[in-house]
């Protein structure tokens, strides 16, 4: 919990020199004022680079690769920065590079549901592009307005809809990547069973350590016929839970299955008018898709659990408009929540649905004992918990605090069988937590993977692994007056 | 490589007992991996167990072939060493089930017969229906890179493998991924692991998501007078709204290696055969959207058969590849993997090229992009064997334009003129494969050889 300071190794000349040659003044930024941007990603950590590149084809990027390898400076991948665990900072300094200006669709095959993307492209624009044809890119962060697909596949990123059609690891068939010995490699490919090993799968969710990744090759799925958007309201959180945990047990498979507790819907009806009850305790925002025939048996099941459960009312959007609003009452949680505190810091556990009541309970005392507002706005239906703690970041006792319960919360998922982070990654604030759940031999083991694709250890240095100086604690730098970006 | 020594051997009895340990050609018999026997086997009984044979085997320069059900240890080139089986069978509990979180945590060498019945008591399932169902392992089917019609729906295991644990080839003990649904924390080995031929590691345990037992199934037989028709009706599925757990088509040849049962598909014609489930009235729903279809791709038959009626008939098409070693003595299958929409053209390829050596053939086009082609022999000798070499040979190559295409089974003999693997071994991503094999497996202990490029 040492806020970390960023190293900077003032770039040589020449390396400036030769990337400037390469890519032209203009697409090289190192002048402190314009760096600033980039000492930011989604998270509440800050790092400074010496330089920010936008590279515009795969052989710049082959190039930025051998200067930065010839001059021993690290390199980090950039997408939209959106990202909540620090992964695109550049925590030991040295070249950002923002794929930002490679975000063309190089192909789209409607009648094999495949597309080949840049990484650059942004989540929301692909699904534009293909829906003409009742097609649509299936992970969906709430970010997707804003984060990349290059900035997905790095973290294997999900969203509400994933509990149904799977994360960003199920839709990604192949990669072009940039090696850090500047070799340009195909992985995977469009067609199923690609003979040896699953480099794919390996590749998404290494969190831009392992390669920088040039092209994208995805699958798309066809859009369901019937949609139908419930929103249950519950006087008890506990009754809240257990309705979810009743879902999961009958394996009813609802498309997204979203729960606000009351403290965050009444901060989300403020601000976006969602339509979210304000005396309630909780809500869950049910989504049912597929087949008009499967959407109707399942609303009836989950009617019946709902009030089984007690929930004291369940609505039916009756339009597409009113659906848009409760999702953006769900998508725009965070930005509503920013809005109150002077900062906040959002976690990122998992597990087992079973245990949801109990944990959400463990979550409210632990609020108690640290004395925080915790509010909840998750993926319920994973099991996937989104905390919010708010705190004020100047004051360093609150700012302690802030990390005791935050780390309190993650002890409780590991204690109950779940893990670090279901989406968010480990980057540079979960590093030091890692042992917790992995052993050293398994530490080791990544460790000796990441050496073989970058032997210099130049790749977005001081991620995912413990630098092993902390004292295992979340560190997370006090800091953003600014509310991360909201989509 | 000199002879392994008989001490190391006696220490290997001594670490997991007498009665897990064989030297005997009895005992030793179901381990023969492509006409090479082991000098014995071994059946550890936890995954330290595990652990200290492979670290016994590195320090001794033995190598080591993982076994399950021993099934498909014909995949892959002949290992270029080969001391002792590590038969997995002892590792066969379910070490955790929570059947509310739908999660499940299980041993490497479980079957996944016994495992499905346990999973059937809680109304849950996990979708791989594949050859060799009842003999298969956990382990031996993640590691084959197995998977089954159900693919169409619900993917493959890479898509609902939750995390694994695993001792590589130094004799460490790791693991990755966890056991709840949603994880992204540290690398995921897990899935770099399936399909690597046991060449990486020796998986120990698995972590699956399971899914629930359709309340209702039923099986749409539809037929074809050309492979146009059923095309035109896989392609229309593809399009619609339908959920379709299974879309196989089926050539005439296939359907008739299935016996009189298919007599529902008259004699000649190619069948498309749509496996449907859940509720009733989705059930229903297919049955009425498939009538439709199939009318307007000219259908000469559609038969529906419910769940209670659907079996021996959909089991034997599952069992493919064992009616083919019933029918030829020499059964050569060759797995293709292209795009959904390029299957016709490449099943016309294949049928030519089989043609022209004059060997019959049998194909199965998986509506997600695979198409499994049989050749059948009818007789052994040279000269059929120079046959089947140079038919596997252009399909290897014709697989490869389209995408990928290997070897799946063969005779021992053919293994010495075609490499199962084809043209795989020139992918510019083999050379991040070797650093892999370098880090998990650095002295090449787990079954050297096998797998593409030599690895
Ligand atoms: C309001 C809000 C809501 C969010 N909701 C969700 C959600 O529902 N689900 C979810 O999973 N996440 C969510 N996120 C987190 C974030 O949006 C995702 O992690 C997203 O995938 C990051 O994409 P990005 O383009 O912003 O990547 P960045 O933040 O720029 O980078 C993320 C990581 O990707 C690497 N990277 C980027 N591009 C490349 C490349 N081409 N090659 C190699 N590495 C690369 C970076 O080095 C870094 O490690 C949310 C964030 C915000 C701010």
């Amino acid at each position: 919990m040492h806020p970390t300071k960023a190293v900077s190794r003032r770039l040589q000349r020449r390396t400036l020199r030769d990337l400037q040659r390469l890519l032209g003044p203009e697409n090289v930024l190192h002048e402190p004022e314009d760096l600033l941007l980039y000492e930011y990603d989604g998270s509440v950590e800050v790092a400074r680079p010496d330089c920010v590149v936008f590279p515009q084809t795969t052989e710049q990027v082959v190039g930025i690769v051998q200067i930065a390898r010839r001059d021993r400076v690290p390199i980090v991948g950039r997408g939209a920065g959106t990202g909540l665990s620090g992964g695109a900072l550049a925590r030991e300094g040295g070249i950002v590079v923002v794929f930002s200006r490679m975000n063309r669709i190089l192909e789209i095959d409607l009648e094999n549901q495949r597309a080949v993307v840049q990484p650059g492209v942004v989540n929301l624009d692909l699904t534009k592009a293909v829906e003409h044809a009742g097609l649509y890119f299936a992970p969906d962060p709430s970010s997707q307005k804003a984060c990349t697909i290059g900035g997905n596949v790095a973290e294997n990123a999900g969203g509400p809809h994933t509990l149904a059609y799977g994360v960003t690891t199920n839709h990604v068939l192949g990669l072009e990547l940039v090696l850090m010995d500047g070799s340009v490699v195909r992985v995977g490919s469009r067609a199923p069973d690609p003979p040896g090993y699953d480099l794919t799968g390996l590749l998404v969710g290494s969190e831009g350590t392992l390669a920088l990744v040039t092209e994208i090759t995805v699958r798309l799925l066809r859009s369901p016929e019937a949609v139908k958007t419930l929103l249950a309201v519950f006087d008890r959180v506990d009754d809240a839970t257990a309705t979810v945990v009743e879902i999961t047990a009958r394996a009813i498979t609802p498309a997204a299955c979203e729960m606000l507790d009351g403290w965050t819907l009444r901060a989300v009806e403020d601000f976006i008018h969602a339509g979210f009850p304000l005396d309630a305790a909780a809500v869950l925002l049910i989504e049912l898709e597929g087949l008009a025939e499967a959407v109707e048996a399942q609303a009836v099941q989950v009617f019946d659990v709902c009030t089984r459960c007690r929930a004291r009312e369940v609505r039916l959007a009756r339009d597409e408009a009113e659906r848009q609003r409760l999702w953006a009452g769900r998508k725009n949680a965070f930005g509503a929540v920013g809005r109150l505190s002077p900062s906040y810091y959002t976690q990122d556990g998992v597990i087992p649905r079973t245990k949801l009541p109990e944990t959400l309970r463990r979550i409210e005392q632990i609020g108690a004992t640290y004395g925080f507002q915790i509010g909840n706005v998750f993926h319920a239906g994973d099991g996937n918990l989104h905390p919010i703690i708010l705190f004020d970041s100047r004051d360093p006792d609150q700012f302690a605090r802030a990390v005791a319960a935050s780390t309190a919360i993650m002890e409780h998922c590991l204690s109950v069988g779940g893990a670090l982070t279901g989406e968010h990654g480990v980057g540079m604030e979960k590093s030091e937590l890692m042992p917790r759940m992995f052993t050293e031999d398994d530490l080791e083991l990544m460790r000796r993977v990441r050496d073989a694709f970058d032997p210099l250890g130049l790749l977005n240095p001081g991620k995912i692994l413990p630098l092993g100086k902390g004292c295992g604690e979340i560190r997370v730098q006090p800091l953003p007056l600014r509310a991360p970006q909201s989509a | 490589m000199s002879t392994p020594g008989t001490a190391a051997l006696t220490r290997l009895a001594d670490l997991v007992g007498a009665e897990h340990f064989w030297t005997d050609p009895t005992g030793l018999s179901r381990y023969v991996v492509d006409g090479r026997w082991p000098r014995a086997a071994v059946q550890p009984g936890s995954a330290e167990e595990v652990a200290e044979v492979v670290r016994l085997a590195r320090a001794e320069k033995l190598a080591l072939v993982p076994v399950g059900g021993g099934t498909r240890l014909g995949l892959g080139m002949p290992p270029s060493r080969y001391d002792v089986a590590v038969d997995c069978s002892r590792l066969n509990r379910i070490i955790a089930y929570d059947p509310g979180d739908l999660t499940l945590g299980v041993e490497a060498g479980m079957r996944v017969a016994a495992l499905d019945a346990v999973l059937a008591r809680h109304g849950q399932m996990l979708p791989l229906e594949m050859p060799f169902f009842d003999a298969m392992t956990i382990g031996g089917m993640l590691a084959s890179g197995s998977s089954g019609p159900q693919r169409q729906l619900y993917g493959a295991p890479r898509d609902f493998l939750l995390g694994a644990e695993f001792v590589t080839g130094e004799g460490r003990r790791a693991k990755s991924g966890g056991r709840v649904v949603k994880n992204v924390t540290g690398y995921d080995f897990h899935r770099l692991l399936i399909g690597s031929l046991g060449t990486l590691a020796i998986f120990t345990v698995a972590n699956f998501r399971t899914f629930p037992r359709p309340p209702a199934q039923a099986l749409f037989v539809i037929s074809f007078a050309e492979l146009g028709g059923a095309l035109a009706l896989r392609r229309a599925l593809a399009q619609s709204p339908l959920t379709p757990t299974a879309i196989e088509l089926a050539s005439p040849a296939l359907v008739r290696l299935l016996g009189p049962d298919a007599a529902l598909v008259p004699p000649g014609h190619w069948s498309v055969w749509v496996l449907a489930g859940g509720e009733s009235t989705v059930v229903e729903r297919h049955a009425r959207d498939l009538e439709r279809m199939a009318r307007s791709a000219s259908r000469t038959a559609f038969a529906r058969l419910d769940a209670e009626s659907m079996n021996p008939l959909w089991t034997r098409l599952r069992e493919f590849p064992s009616l083919a070693r019933e029918a030829s003595p020499a059964p050569t299958l060759v797995k293709c993997n292209m795009l959904p929409g390029e299957l016709g053209t490449l099943a016309a390829h294949a049928e030519n090229i089989a043609g022209r050596h004059r060997l019959p053939c049998a194909l199965l086009l998986r509506g997600v992009g695979i198409l499994y082609v049989l050749l059948l022999p009818e007789e052994t000798g040279e000269e059929t064997l120079a046959r089947l070499a140079a038919a596997a040979e252009e399909l290897l190559q014709t697989g490869t334009e389209y995408g990928s295409a290997v070897v799946e089974a063969c005779p021992v003999e053919l293994k010495r003129m075609v490499h199962v693997w084809g043209s795989a071994a020139r992918r510019n991503d083999l050379e991040l494969m070797r650093r892999l094999k370098q880090v998990f497996d650095p002295d090449h202990v787990l079954s050297p050889g096998r797998h593409i490029g030599g690895l």
